[in-house]
């Protein structure tokens, strides 16, 4: 692998001062007047983590645009929401849950899960759909089914008991994730444009109320454990690894919204990572307020616990909330009939400062700015060594294959093309009678339920692709932009916003950080083109693993690993349009131009054991026009079909939109004249990401709808071409490919 | 449609998550006039309902073994008097583990062959038309309905399925798109690829699959309407 450098392991002094460096203790010092205690420390290292400050990625984040267009309240809340007319918001998040799920894939996930749909419901709104983006070390390694099998375990455990369809995602194997899998979910939720509640509304004089499961041990340290690489000879992270319980969850759930439709709260926030600790620092700073904290009223699981892990836990189905005096009485009766907990641990003071009770008596008071405005940094930045080998594809030193029929075969059966349905069916994607394009193909179309509703509905998406981040930064970061709105866009939908997942390795390795600012430069870049503003979102740093190699320690880093999550719109949510073709007969076009370059794809990575070149750049502008043009043929009603063209090239879209249809078979004989476009017969078919799309149109078109297509198409200035017609049962390309329809469905399904 | 005058309960337990749904389709697809029963609404009886329907999802979360809580929960002690007087019950998914835990079905529920969540469309073959879930169907009619759950692998000794199928009270099975019972066609290793039983006077009923789900057209099946409509109809001729 290009990507491991040898790195000085310095593990046991990091793990001394709860991952904080020795100038930022000196700092910590420095602002106190004195050496931290144990206290102060756990509270400070949790603060100042990389998970919750977002020390070294903040001055890149700020350069996203997060305004403009639907956005109603951008980052900095527990989740951005977005305006969905009618009164209607739509509120949405996604995190990373990486280094709990490489811990304990089962109960890292599911937490994950139940982390990322708290973030929701403390917004107000009901969760409606979960996604999720999956990253595992390469499919034939020992433990990947392992992995594999516990994550969607996970997953599913959580978010079918909580009743929260989960609609959609993306599994993708690689042997960069071997020490470091990737979990990143995503919840979005519903509610009204009145009903929105903050966790900046603390007011002078409310109580804050602890709500929720007891604290226990479990989690302390996740914020700083999340901060730190592995060294794998170590396994003594599980305690740092919270255990969920989606039942209480769900109560909880039904419990805050209940209590905020009787409008008993001011403000809240949902304890997540660094618990206690980062919810009352937050809260309070927010509101520009202080707070005083009775840790003896904290409920515990045990009485063994000390101040300090009392902050740290990071028991999971907890919130904490400021509430009018004088409606505490009401709140309790709400959650006393949920069977939660409901206790008064404090209240809003004017001092900025938060004085903590234990015993009884004052134990600490600490500044609430201290604590929250943790260090920035703009932290070193080079050019990685190996990107001077990734040069763009000279296709002539390689010769085209005889036999394409087998390479074909072994690329549509690969795990990261082949069918997840084995994975999406462990999920409730069917709870809330909303799905109405389920997983599984472009992107998930879902329907508002409820009176007056109309027929508006919405669309998710999630993506991302490392290897090309990989070759590429920018251009990663922008196709992750793209990809998702291909997807949204190939359904009929329009783009509206998104929310990223930045998952990188160590942030203090100069050419991570490269990576980084590019990467987020990318996404910049397609986010302000088509204008989907970033609304909210979550850094992972610290995806590297430490291994000992001989006498040697090796650093093994992931890929740079931006997934984005995008929301789309559409008005009649029952013209959404699928990917697969209709019926035998129809005619195929590619809407769109080809680059024909192959750098940098699953093709030349299985026939040439060589995939580090130069992937094609985007042109924005173009796909823009792409986008609108193909939208409007949707919004038409002349497609029958629609998909884009992106890992496996226009083989795997063709053979896909053949076999996905949920009753029948169909297939496909295409011609393309690989003389005139100088396009060479390997690179149309397995060159990736083209600015393109394969669309399908009714073979009994008049020659007036036809000529319709072609004014729409000449008006935004794209290509229309003829490449063939839909076939049952076998899948001909040129004299190149002769395939049966059926095999190759069978091997789609069941390679995972 | 408007059926108002009909009025159905929807038991809630801690853990409930189909309730709305079920509301929902009930109150706003067919008309009916549905309302929830929190499991520790103090009541005199169910009396003033045309129906009851116990939602799926994962009541108490599954804890202990799934519907085994929920049902020794008070509500259901008025569920079991309004059965015994002929009151019609629906069990859907966890409503139909809730059911065989009250004992008011017979068999018990294991977890899926596969031993994973199974969420995906089976087909269910009609075997007896004459109850108040299926008087508006053809003996042998084919529905399409998703399955979403964990443990609903039918199990029962010999002689309880002797007596489910003398009192022709196994009401659906799973089977592949043209009607053929196969093992094949069967996603949980349910025996008999039983998906429903009614009990022998065939007003209770246990669903595995959600006709809530399948009620209208946008959501891919209109087919689990036919159980809501077989209820309305049987409700307005008796």
């Amino acid at each position: 692998m290009g990507n491991v450098s040898a790195k000085k392991n310095d593990v046991k002094k990091t793990e001394k001062l709860f991952g904080l460096s020795a100038e930022e203790y000196s700092k910590i010092s420095e602002l106190l007047g004195h050496e931290p205690d144990a206290f102060e420390l756990g509270i400070f290292a949790a603060m100042w983590s990389e998970h919750c400050s977002y020390k070294s990625s903040k001055v890149y984040l700020k350069t996203l645009p997060t305004k403009g267009g639907k956005v109603l309240i951008g980052p900095g809340e527990n989740a951005g929401v977005v305006d969905f007319g009618d009164g209607d918001v739509l509120v949405f998040k996604m995190e990373s849950h990486n280094h709990p799920s490489f811990i304990e894939p089962f109960q890292g996930s599911a937490t994950g899960v139940g982390g990322i749909m708290r973030d929701i419901f403390t917004m107000g709104a009901r969760p409606v759909a979960n996604l999720n983006s999956l990253r595992f070390g390469s499919f034939s390694h020992p433990r990947t089914p392992y992995y594999l099998s516990e994550v969607v375990k996970g997953i599913g455990f959580y978010g079918n008991c909580m009743g929260v369809p989960t609609v959609g995602g993306e599994v993708v194997f690689d042997e960069c994730y071997n020490d470091n899998i990737l979990v990143n979910a995503f919840t979005i939720g519903i509610a009204k444009k009145d009903g929105i509640f903050l966790s900046s509304k603390c007011e002078e004089g409310n109580i804050v109320v602890y709500v929720g499961s007891s604290t226990g041990m479990d989690g302390i340290h996740g914020a700083t454990m999340a901060s730190e690489e592995f060294d794998l000879k170590k396994n003594k992270k599980r305690s740092t690894v919270q255990v969920g319980d989606p039942f209480t969850e769900k109560l909880l759930l039904e419990a805050c919204l209940e209590a905020m439709e009787k409008k008993l709260i001011v403000s809240i926030q949902d304890m997540g990572a660094a618990g206690l600790t980062s919810s009352s620092f937050e809260m309070a700073d927010k509101s520009g307020k202080g707070m005083i904290i009775n840790l003896d009223a904290v409920p515990l699981r045990t009485s063994e616990m000390t101040p300090v892990e009392m902050m740290l836990s990071e028991s999971q189905e907890r919130m904490l909330l400021a509430c009018g005096r004088d409606k505490f009485g009401k709140l309790k009766a709400v959650f006393d009939k949920w069977g939660l907990n409901c206790v008064e641990v404090g209240e809003v003071i004017k001092e900025k400062e938060i004085r903590f009770f234990y015993k009884s008596k004052i134990y600490k008071t600490l500044a609430v700015d201290t604590i929250v405005n943790g260090p920035e940094y703009k932290r070193p930045v080079k050019k990685p060594e190996y990107l001077s080998s990734v040069k763009p594809l000279k296709a002539d030193n390689y010769k085209i294959p005889e036999n394409l029929n087998d390479i074909a075969v072994k690329i549509i059966t690969h795990p990261n093309i082949a069918s997840k349905k084995s994975v999406f069916t462990q999920y409730d994607y069917t709870i809330g009678t909303a799905t109405v394009i389920p997983p599984g193909f472009s992107a998930a179309v879902l329907r508002v339920n409820g009176i007056g509703a109309g027929k508006k509905g919405f669309l998710l998406n999630a993506s991302g692709n490392s290897k090309y981040t990989y070759l590429d930064p920018f251009t990663g970061g922008a196709l992750a932009v793209t990809e998702c709105a291909r997807n949204i866009t190939a359904c009929g939908g329009y783009p509206v916003a998104i929310t990223d997942c930045l998952n990188f390795a160590s942030p203090e390795d100069p050419e991570v950080m490269w990576q980084f600012a590019n990467a987020v430069e990318g996404i910049k870049s397609a986010a302000v083109k088509l204008n989907t503003p970033v609304i909210s979102g979550n850094v992972s740093f610290y995806n590297e693993t430490a291994k000992k190699e001989g006498d040697k320690t090796a650093v093994h880093k992931i890929y740079p690993t931006p997934v984005i999550g995008m929301l789309g719109f559409i008005d009649g949510v029952e013209n959404a349009v699928t990917p697969y073709f209709k019926s035998e007969g129809d005619e195929i076009y590619i809407l769109g131009r080809l680059s024909g370059n192959l750098g940098g794809s699953l093709y030349m990575d299985l026939e040439y054991g060589n995939f580090m070149q130069k992937p094609s750049e985007i042109d924005l502008d173009y796909e823009v026009k792409l986008q609108n043009c193909l939208r409007s043929l949707i919004n038409k009603e002349f497609l029958k079909s629609a998909s884009d063209i992106s890992e496996g090239g226009i083989f795997v879209s063709l053979a896909e939109s053949a076999i996905t249809c949920p009753n029948q078979t169909l297939g496909f004989t295409v011609n393309y004249d690989t003389s005139i476009s100088g396009v060479r017969i390997d690179s149309f078919l397995f060159s990736e990401f083209e600015q393109a799309f394969i669309i399908s149109l009714d073979k009994k078109l008049s020659g007036r709808q036809k000529a319709a297509v072609l004014e729409i198409c000449a008006e935004y200035g794209i290509k229309l071409k003829k490449i063939g017609e839909v076939k049952k049962g076998v899948m001909k390309i040129n004299d190149k490919i002769d395939l049966k329809s059926d095999k190759i469905k069978e091997g789609y399904y069941s390679a995972i | 449609m408007n059926n108002k005058k009909i009025k159905a309960g929807i038991t809630v337990f801690p853990g409930s998550n189909c309730d709305a749904d079920v509301y929902r389709v009930l109150n706003d697809v067919f008309g009916i006039s549905a309302s929830f029963i929190w499991h520790k609404d103090k009541i005199k009886d169910l009396g003033g309902y045309d129906f009851i329907v116990i939602p799926g999802g994962f009541s108490y979360g599954d804890y202990l073994r799934s519907g085994a809580l929920a049902a020794r929960s008070p509500v259901m002690e008025y569920v079991k008097d309004y059965a015994s007087k002929g009151g019609i019950v629906l069990g859907i998914c966890n409503g139909f583990q809730i059911l065989l835990e009250a004992g008011l079905l017979s068999g018990v529920m294991l977890t899926n062959n596969s031993l994973k969540f199974e969420c995906q469309d089976v087909y269910l073959k009609t075997l007896n038309t004459e109850t108040p879930f299926t008087c508006a169907l053809k003996k042998d009619s084919l529905l399409k309905m998703p399955i979403a759950h964990h443990d609903g692998n039918y199990f029962a000794e010999k002689k309880i399925i002797e007596r489910l199928n003398d009192k022709n009270a196994v009401i659906f099975k799973y089977c592949d798109e043209n009607g053929g019972i196969t093992e094949l066609s069967n996603p949980n290793g349910s025996m008999h690829n039983i998906a429903g039983i009614s009990n022998e006077n065939a007003n209770v009923m246990g669903l595995m699959p959600h006709p809530e789900r399948s009620s209208e057209k946008i959501l891919g099946s209109e087919d689990g309407g036919y159980i809501f409509q077989s209820i309305i109809k049987y409700i307005k001729e008796k």
